[in-house]
């Protein structure tokens, strides 16, 4: 492995509800680097396993078998804790659903992940202050998440991936609940941040995002496997 | 720090979020902690008083015995009791019940002679009363709406009836040991209750040295096998129990609303809504550790919990030493048609605080911090797809 390789997975399998009659593998045996300032798409149908593989990714879902490595450190069975320390400085994500915290202001939500850690409240403020003006959003900083239009919402969620500044962003399906404007709006965003050197890892099918030019590789994914 | 006072921070805007849900619990929350307050305070606040009270009462009493009963006791007995070493005076008793069908109270009615040891305090006319007056307290006056000068009937053992004037109203100060009292001269009360001449209904014994009243009782026992001598610390331990017995009676007769009442509470704050374990799932996958929502869901816990656990005690503070106590006064004070009107003392135990806080805060604070815990140990992806 390469000093550039951000994280490698080796011969990862993902079972769901192991040994019972609904058991399922979203993940069969797959094995990929993803190098600094990358970034890398998997593509594939609904229930390919591109979500599940992407959780495993993120160090947020262990692996039923197999190894990941994160700057070359086996994080599959480190404690809880270690994962979370990992996801806090290292990672940022993008969710489908966006998973904004309704009944908070835009700017708590994207000072959300900052929370736990050791910086004043200004700081705090700051920093969402500065990602919220970079992504138009300084006007929304008081509004209710609940009040945002689809692309509102989404701009708060990366900017809530960005607060803390991470090396690996995370993003599934960030164009599904877009319209076709807002998703140019988003390729836009995330070809920002490829140009600010951030590894970018995408969960999609649509190809409005994988057939972009500064997407460096395309995985497909097929019944949990990479083809 | 600065960490943990921003989980706090959020803690506080979480539960302003959930504003019905958080206020519903402190209500909830706090009506259980007023009704147990309530009631370990009046508990408190009645022993308390008993003991103000019995602190001027006799050392030793002696009462005659007859199968199992109180009897009228022989004068003579006092002046066998006198020369036991170590007894100063003997002072014979005169009192008795009366029962007034025209209110259904039961009035205690005593003969002025034998009542020399406190200071009542009047609020008009005069004490003692001479022959056909009597002194009654605020309580008798009330019912019967009687005033200075009034005419009060009573009917004696032999079925006639007589008439008394009212020649004095004892104050509201010493309602509680004046409140049903008919204070009326021996030779009334002689007349009233056909009680003869020769016998008294107790002894009042003095005793020189206190360290001596059980060895004088014993005396009084052996000499007299038919008595029984009763000491204040007796007295004092039977009202213990008694205030026991009857705040563990309302707590049990308060207790299926009490239980409805926490499983409400618990459930409400136990059980994690969907919503909730969403957000759990979300503060997990973007950097939360299990022991950050824990802290957050401890302050949560521990605010909900101390605002209830404040306004409860303060709640029952002030309806037990401002508003009377008037909800649960009945069933504590007793039975009696006249109840005493005063004031308690207002006091705050602290043993009673600490003991009802760890009652209720703690085991909500577990509550709600279990699930929450059992929550965030799960995988973030599971609890967000769940």
């Amino acid at each position: 492995m390469t000093n550039d390789t951000i994280i490698r997975a080796e011969n990862l399998s993902l079972c769901i509800n192991r040994g019972r009659p609904n058991e399922v593998w979203p993940v069969r045996d797959v094995s990929l680097q993803i190098k600094r300032g990358e970034v890398v798409v998997l593509k594939g149908p609904s229930g390919s396993g591109k979500t599940s593989l992407l959780s495993l990714l993120g160090c947020m879902s262990r692996p039923t078998e197999g190894r990941i490595l994160v700057h070359g450190r086996d994080v599959a069975k480190l404690p809880e804790r270690f994962l979370t320390e990992i996801r806090r400085k290292r990672f940022g994500f993008i969710f489908q659903q966006f998973n904004l915290i309704p009944g908070i202001s835009v700017r708590e939500n994207v000072m959300l992940p900052l929370y736990p850690v050791d910086i004043s409240f200004r700081e705090m403020r700051e920093r969402a202050d500065s990602l919220m003006d970079r992504l138009g959003l300084s006007g929304r900083s008081h509004f209710r998440v609940k009040g945002l239009s689809g692309g509102e919402q989404q701009r708060v969620a990366i900017a809530r991936a960005l607060v803390n500044d991470p090396e690996v962003i995370f993003a599934d399906e960030p164009t599904a609940h877009l319209d076709t404007k807002l998703s140019s709006d988003l390729v836009g965003i995330l070809e920002g941040l490829k140009k600010e050197g951030r590894t970018i890892l995408i969960a999609t099918h649509d190809p409005l995002l994988y057939e972009q030019g500064f997407i460096d590789r395309v995985l497909e994914m097929r019944d949990g496997s990479i083809r | 720090m600065r960490k943990h006072l921003k989980i706090l921070e959020y803690a506080l805007s979480s539960l302003w979020r959930r504003k019905f849900k958080s206020l519903g619990i402190i209500a909830v929350f706090s009506l259980i902690i007023f009704t147990l307050s309530s009631i370990l305070l009046l508990t408190y606040a009645f022993k308390r008083e008993a003991m103000e009270v019995l602190r001027g009462a006799p050392e030793l009493i002696v009462q005659r015995i007859s199968a199992g009963r109180h009897e009228m006791i022989p004068s003579w007995y006092g002046k066998r009791i006198q020369e036991i070493p170590g007894v100063g005076m003997v002072i014979p008793r005169y009192w008795g019940y009366y029962y007034d069908p025209s209110t259904g109270g039961n009035y205690t009615v005593m003969a002025a002679a034998g009542r020399g040891d406190r200071k009542l305090e009047m609020l008009s006319g005069k004490y003692p009363p001479a022959g056909g007056e009597v002194v009654v307290g605020k309580g008798v006056a009330e019912s019967r709406f009687l005033s200075e000068g009034s005419r009060i009937p009573i009917k004696g053992s032999d079925g006639q009836v007589r008439n008394f004037i009212v020649a004095g109203i004892f104050t509201d100060e010493s309602s509680l040991l004046t409140n049903d009292l008919i204070i009326m001269s021996l030779m009334d009360f002689r007349d009233v209750f056909k009680t003869g001449n020769e016998r008294a209904t107790d002894l009042v014994v003095q005793v020189f040295n206190p360290d001596e009243v059980e060895n004088v009782a014993r005396k009084i026992r052996e000499i007299f096998p038919d008595t029984r001598p009763i000491t204040r610390k007796e007295i004092l331990r039977t009202y213990d129990t008694l205030f026991d017995w009857r705040s563990g009676m309302v707590l049990t007769m308060f207790g299926g609303a009490l239980l409805a009442f926490i499983i409400l509470a618990w459930d409400k704050a136990a059980g994690l809504s969907a919503e909730e374990r969403h957000e759990i799932g979300i503060l997990k996958a973007i950097g939360w550790e299990t022991s950050d929502i824990m802290e957050l869901r401890f302050w949560e816990g521990f605010v909900t919990s101390s605002v209830s656990f404040l306004t409860g005690l303060i709640g029952g503070y002030l309806h037990i030493f401002f508003f009377g106590a008037s909800i649960f006064a009945p069933a504590l004070k007793g039975w009696s048609v006249i109840f005493p009107s005063f004031r308690l003392l207002p006091y705050l135990n602290p043993y009673q605080v600490v003991v009802l806080m760890f009652l209720t805060v703690i085991p909500y604070m577990a509550a709600t911090i279990f699930p929450s815990w059992k929550a965030a140990i799960t995988d973030p992806d599971v609890v967000m797809r769940g």
